[in-house]
């Protein structure tokens, strides 16, 4: 009896907490089908006293809209690969090879972990301008895919890898980058999983580097699409929180589609 | 760590070839940008005139400002707001998903993630609808309960609490998360041999759970930290910094003189200070971090 | 152990710049022209025009940079519409990378230490002088500097205004004619017209506005915080112990709400009803008159109450924008003929802006005045009427000292509101801040406005 009475309350403690947790994405979604002039309303309101389709169907219907939001698609899963392979590919160095100035190169990569990104913005943008990368889609990609937080990571994880493996390859001749081609990257699939959506979740939410970097409007990113809108509209709220829910809707999706190995990623990666 | 075969030409040569791309573009990217903000905030730098040599002028200018060292203890007070309410929450409920388990564990998992994945951006705007005085839900409640309403982002009593519930809510997913792995990865033996021996609830948190996520909790304040203190969107964005720069974060305040100052000078010195205090900030909890590592 | 870390810097540079040359160019977008081009294929001169309005008004911009770009073959101009989210920081990068635009948007406030700094390019040498004559006098001294002209005028707009709504004031018992004119007035037309679920004031709430915001309030006390040739604070006195009380009482006797609603240039808490007065600046009749048509008629314009009610001295600071040539910019001649032709030329170009803008800013120039005289709209606008007869001819131009002297002000006027504090102990601590920003920073004489 005591049991099933605290079995229930575990379970409405849990429902609550679960729709505290959503409910201030749910009232984004609502704004959406409010009227301009209903979004704040007094006293507060959850849900619209009319329901309007009109923003999400415009926004669906605004080909500069869903073009950004394919190209932005685009960019942060091409850089989440490349994240993914060469960050990885340092991770396993890192991890088992031995080399004269390792460490030198281990705290070279680490430090770099601590640099406030408003400390090299503008040298950042200097370098990009000299390589004539402004305004290409290279720019929104490849300054963002060295990280040292994800080599940190995936160098924890392979630590954790037992080397029988590897001893047996290596007694068949097998080289250091076939090991890792071989061995290591078909083991680090939930790690990988961990790594590429907050990799993902980088690109698909950055927004001040896109600003800066690109004025030509077919290379627009989906949050800087977002953020024309807000000082373009003026202020119809209910438009932007339209544009906000459709632009959550793909990073919803992919993470439901990977939620199961994000958390093996965790278990199996060294923080533990 | 068993090592493998002892150093070897081919190895050294493998290992260079396949760290290449990541020391190459973190060379580019970051640390060429790096050495050149530390090489300018040497200068009185403007872009458009002959750049002048003033030493160490634009750091002594920095620490001489109180607003600075404000700042910083702005990014440390929200840091020590956040990260312990983070870890409070994200133990409690990566213990109920647990205790829950199956279809509606992962239910609760789902949505407490879920808010990891929206940008400060859109964050703060939800929250500014949220704080608003006579429209915003939170006074709503407040005021359904019979209290008075409150300036949630306008007094300086609350303000900095005001956009830490907004951070909180964005970190709590990814942090119960990890503490999830962390618990699920501790062997079912040690509960049962507890029981055994007569441990209630609480005994069995505090002898077993705790020590075993240490390594877990050490992680996470790293990340934590830094992060926390870089905070930059939710201030910009519901506060400005204000009142009384209550909410003026280290990032925002070298944003406020990136825009406002006809030099750059400053904006880059104070980044570079705001860089050391990170990194001496993390090495003490990494180096923590890495000797627990050790006897695990 | 030396060479080889040599080596591998070497290798990896080497390898860098094989990928970035491999990238260039083959993406599935191709590289596009963007700030790098100089020429059209055509061999026209290519001039990089940046525009810090997002896209608002875009279509007006481009409309008159279709039509100079037809009216003559030497030049192409190519107009870029940056939201003000990344204004900054995307000039300040361009500009320090060397890709910024031949021509570019800029705030009166900027153009004196831009024009120090070399930023931006004197046009004297390019246009005719006459173009110089046609401004008035305010104008005229916003784009000056040591006897040349670094920009000219395209708008100017008072940042500080009372707005009010005449039903509420109706309703009230008080004649919608007759907005409060003396501080003591405001208060007691606010305590009046406060109800519940209505504010009787909404004005600046957080320190950023606070601090731009009361340009115009500080000048009523007859000086800035800091003395004109910027060598000491000049906060500490009864003008100011007197604007503070002023602003204490609004907050205490709940005329104001505990937390405004949104920021200063919003202007729907007064659209909606949520207050009945309202400090803002006249950039607001735009949206008033275009989205919220259904209440203009209800809303009365007047300056800012003064302390004694005289209309007759400063209420509101001025700001606006002009078009300035970059200081790196490689066809300065091109580029200022480009603003020429664009803002000293036809009077019809800036009568359409300001048209299609409702009349929410006002012109530097005499010609356009004389246009305006003449436009059946403008010339029954009652606000515009308002505004050029009893605050413009007053107003003063926005100050250029450093920010950290209009934050001193900010949060001396904060700690007093919100907290509590002495006035003033607060004025006193606002003076020493001000001086030691003069005295760390060698502040004293530094204004450029009087060398």
């Amino acid at each position: 009896m005591k049991e099933k009475v605290s079995r229930y309350s575990f379970k409405i403690i849990g429902f609550l907490v679960a729709a505290i947790s959503i409910f201030p994405l749910f009232w984004m979604a609502m704004a959406g089908f409010k009227k301009e002039s209903e979004v704040l309303s007094y006293p507060f309101k959850f849900f619209p006293s009319e329901w309007i389709l009109t923003n999400y169907i415009e926004l669906l219907q605004n080909p500069a809209f869903m073009r950004s939001i394919g190209l932005t698609l685009f960019v942060a899963v091409v850089a989440t690969t490349l994240i993914i392979f060469i960050n990885s590919m340092a991770a396993y160095v890192f991890a088992r090879l031995e080399f004269p100035t390792k460490n030198f190169w281990w705290l070279y990569v680490i430090m770099t972990l601590f640099i406030p990104s408003m400390a090299i913005l503008i040298p950042s943008y200097i370098v990009v301008a000299k390589l004539h990368m402004l305004n290409t889609i290279y720019v929104l990609i490849i300054p963002g895919i060295a990280s040292a937080m994800n080599v940190f990571l995936i160098r924890q994880f392979y630590l954790n890898i037992p080397t029988e493996l590897e001893d047996a390859a290596f007694i068949d001749g097998a080289n250091r980058f076939k090991i890792y081609w071989y061995i290591f990257l078909p083991l680090s699939v939930p790690v990988f999983v961990l790594v590429g959506i907050t990799a993902f979740l980088g690109y698909w939410n950055s927004l001040i580097w896109p600003i800066m970097t690109i004025s030509d409007e077919r290379l627009y990113q989906i949050m800087q699409l977002l953020a024309y809108f807000r000082s373009d509209q003026g202020n119809d709220w209910a438009m932007i929180m339209a544009g906000s829910t459709i632009a959550v809707i793909p990073v919803v999706v992919l993470f439901l589609i990977f939620q199961k190995h994000l958390v093996e990623g965790i278990k199996i990666s060294g923080i533990k | 760590m068993k090592k493998l075969s002892a150093i070897n030409r081919s190895d050294k040569k493998t290992a260079f070839l396949m760290l290449l791309p990541l020391i190459g573009l973190l060379t580019a990217f970051v640390i060429i940008p790096l050495f050149y903000a530390v090489f300018v905030s040497f200068y009185k730098w403007n872009f458009y005139q002959e750049n002048i040599f003033i030493g160490f002028e634009n750091y002594r200018r920095v620490l001489s400002d109180p607003l600075f060292y404000k700042a910083m203890w702005t990014g440390l007070k929200f840091a020590a707001i956040v990260i312990p309410a983070q870890f409070i929450l994200a133990f409690l409920f990566a213990n109920l998903i647990r205790t829950l388990g199956g279809k509606f564990g992962g239910f609760v998992k789902t949505s407490i993630y879920i808010p990891h994945v929206i940008s400060g951006v859109v964050a703060s705007i939800i929250f500014l609808f949220i704080y608003d005085f006579d429209g915003g839900l939170a006074n709503f409640i407040i005021t359904s309960l019979g209290l008075e309403q409150v300036a949630w982002l306008a007094d300086v009593k609350f303000a900095l609490t005001s956009i830490s519930i907004p951070a909180i809510w964005l970190g709590f997913g990814l942090t119960t998360l990890v503490m999830l792995a962390g618990l699920n990865d501790i062997p079912k033996t040690y509960y049962e041999a507890a029981v055994i021996d007569g441990a209630n609830a609480w005994h069995k948190m505090i002898y077993i759970t705790i020590p075993l996520l240490k390594n877990i909790f050490l992680y996470l304040l790293v990340v934590g930290v830094t992060g926390a203190i870089q905070q930059f969107d939710l201030p910009y964005l519901m506060t400005g910094g204000g009142p009384l720069n209550e909410t003026m974060t280290p990032n925002l305040f070298i944003f406020t003189h990136f825009t406002k100052d006809p030099y750059m000078g400053y904006t880059v010195a104070s980044a570079l200070l705001l860089f050391v205090i990170l990194a001496v900030i993390s090495a003490v909890i990494f180096k923590l971090f890495n000797s627990k590592k050790m006897d695990s | 152990m030396r060479k080889n870390k040599l080596f591998v810097v070497l290798v990896s540079l080497f390898t860098l710049v094989i990928l970035m040359a491999g990238c260039k160019g083959t993406g599935p977008e191709g590289e596009s022209a963007g700030a790098e081009s100089e020429e059209t294929e055509s061999g026209k001169t290519v001039i990089d025009f940046w525009v810090s309005w997002g896209d608002s008004k875009a279509d007006w911009f481009n409309k008159w940079i279709d039509k100079y770009n037809a009216s003559q073959d030497e030049v192409e101009v190519k107009a870029t519409f940056i939201a003000g989210d990344a204004w900054e920081q995307r000039v300040k990068a361009a500009q320090a990378a060397g890709t910024g635009p031949d021509v570019m948007t800029m705030n009166y406030g900027s153009i004196v230490f831009s024009a120090q700094q070399g930023k931006i390019q004197p046009l004297d040498e390019y246009v005719d002088p006459a173009i110089f004559e046609d401004l008035h006098d305010f104008a005229n001294e916003f784009v000056s500097f040591d006897g040349k002209h670094y920009a000219y005028p395209f708008n100017a707009e008072p940042g500080s205004i009372l707005l009010y709504r005449k039903d509420f004031f109706e309703e009230a018992g008080l004649d919608p004619e007759q907005p409060p004119e003396t501080w003591d007035e405001l208060i007691e037309y606010g305590k009046k017209l406060s109800k519940d679920g209505r504010y009787g004031l909404t004005a600046a709430g957080n320190t950023n506005d606070l601090a731009w915001s009361h340009w115009g309030l500080q000048a009523m006390t007859g000086q800035l915080p800091i003395s004109d040739d910027w060598s000491k604070a000049t906060i500490n006195n009864e003008g100011y112990k007197k604007l503070f009380k002023f602003w204490k009482t609004l907050y205490d006797e709940g005329i104001f709400p505990k937390q405004q609603p949104g920021m200063y240039t919003e202007i729907q808490p007064l659209v909606d009803g949520r207050t009945a007065m309202m400090f803002n600046g006249s950039f607001t009749f735009d949206a008033l008159r275009n989205e919220y048509a259904d209440v203009v008629d209800k809303i009365g314009v007047a300056p800012l109450p003064t302390p004694d009610g005289n209309y007759k001295q400063p209420t509101s600071a001025m700001g606006g924008w002009t078009f300035v040539v970059d200081g790196n910019s490689k066809h300065p001649e091109e580029a200022a003929k480009f603003i020429e032709w664009f803002l000293a030329g036809d009077p019809e170009i800036m009568v359409d802006f300001f048209e299609l803008s409702n009349f929410s800013s006002f012109t530097g120039r005499k010609s356009v005045d004389e246009a305006l005289k003449d436009h059946p709209e403008a010339s029954n606008d009652e606000w515009r009427k308002i505004l050029l007869e009893k605050v413009i001819p007053y107003a003063v131009p926005e100050p250029i000292h450093a920010w950290e002297i209009s934050l001193a002000y900010a949060n001396a006027l904060e700690r007093v509101y919100l907290q509590g504090q002495d006035i003033d102990e607060s004025l006193k601590q606002a003076e020493k801040e001000i001086n030691d920003y003069i005295e760390t920073n060698d502040y004293a004489g530094t204004n450029p406005r009087l060398q």
